[in-house]
């Protein structure tokens, strides 16, 4: 269900990144800053404990973001973070993933994987998710070690599974 | 001499009888055992004037006191028969309500009795339901229990072979087979389309 005030957020961010001309760059950091964020609970806490004054939350974001990522990745991180919407910043970042896929007319491919992919990878992914799903994907590649091996791609409402992960739970619900 | 020994001297010498005195001043009479003349004649007057003033005057009274007397003996006669047969009245009453007493008492004897043997009856018969319900209860909480061990038991074999298999799946898993399953998952996007 949408929430407007994600979809708020999103839009702002969207327009900022836009405005400031690294819109693909800046979508890419979010992406991979927000599922690093979803998947590690001490970051997560850390950046949503009110307790922890703001000032105090705003340089974790600093430290962690500011020598590898863009500025402007960490200022719109550190805007949603100071206005007390850590806990909606996955949602808030998915949300903006897909307004600048739709806006080059592509369709979010997420893609974990149990390693990283190479650059060549990642095309020839690309180019396959698109001949079988018959549009053009924005791919995002997030590795999830949770996965064992093999890759999953999700499209839209279209979700293509060989990961090992899968196999060992069919064979789990055989057994 | 007293008033009766005057009232004779004085009858002998009204009737001209000799009087005889001795030396102490007692009268000598000239009978043993029969008074004087004399005296017999005031003596029977004096008798009748007495009798006749008891008949005229007392008469009545002890007439009245006679009849009130017996009336008052009639009456406690006539209590007495009232009391007499209100008490065998009574009597009676008690003896019939003690036999009522006896037949009440039998009767609630014997209903107790029924009562108890109805109680004891549906004590028994309760007992040996909750008995049975016990002994079914029993059988199905020992069922239940063995299924809910057995399935504990494949649950947690589950659990462990799926530690195990992730284990030995993970641990197997080097580079280069994942490149392969990279691959392979590429070469299968491309043969999908």
């Amino acid at each position: 269900m949408s929430d407007p005030r994600i979809d708020g957020y999103a839009r702002a961010l969207f327009e900022v990144a836009r405005a400031e001309g690294n819109i693909d760059t800046v979508e890419d950091e979010l992406f991979r800053f927000a599922r690093t964020y979803e998947s590690n609970d001490d970051l997560r806490n850390a950046l949503t404990d009110e307790m922890i004054p703001a000032t105090r939350r705003l340089s974790i974001v600093e430290d962690l973001l500011g020598p590898k990522a863009n500025p402007t990745t960490t200022q719109l991180v550190s805007m949603v973070i100071g206005a007390g919407r850590g806990r909606d910043l996955p949602a808030i970042v998915d949300r903006l993933v897909a307004r600048a896929s739709t806006a080059k007319s592509q369709e979010v491919a997420e893609v974990r994987t149990a390693v990283p992919l190479s650059e060549d990878q990642q095309a020839r992914l690309a180019a396959g998710l698109a001949k079988a799903t018959g549009k053009q994907v924005n791919l995002k590649v997030v590795v999830d070690p949770t996965v064992l091996g093999g890759l999953v791609a999700t499209v839209g409402d279209t979700v293509i599974d060989g990961t090992v992960r899968t196999r060992i739970d069919q064979l789990k619900s055989r057994l | 001499m007293n008033v009766l020994g005057i009232a004779v001297t004085a009858g002998h010498f009204l009737a001209g009888e000799e009087i005889v005195v001795d030396s102490q001043g007692h009268v000598t009479t000239h009978s043993w055992i029969l008074p004087e003349t004399a005296e017999i004649i005031w003596g029977g007057l004096a008798s009748l004037i007495i009798f006749f003033l008891l008949v005229k005057f007392a008469g009545p009274a002890i007439k009245k006191g006679m009849a009130a007397r017996t009336q008052r003996i009639q009456d406690q006669l006539d209590g007495a028969a009232q009391a007499k047969a209100a008490a065998t009245a009574e009597a009676a009453q008690i003896r019939q309500a003690k036999g009522d007493i006896a037949a009440e008492r039998s009767r609630i004897m014997a209903e107790a009795e029924a009562q108890a043997a109805a109680i004891r009856q549906d004590s028994a018969a309760r007992l040996a339901s909750e008995l049975a319900d016990l002994e079914a209860k029993g059988h199905a909480d020992i069922a239940a229990a063995r299924g809910r061990v057995g399935d504990e038991l494949r649950s947690e074999i589950a659990r462990l072979s799926s530690a195990a298999v992730d284990h030995v799946v993970s641990g197997s898993l080097d580079e280069s087979t994942h490149q392969d399953l990279i691959e392979q998952f590429i070469s299968r996007l491309e043969a999908m389309a």
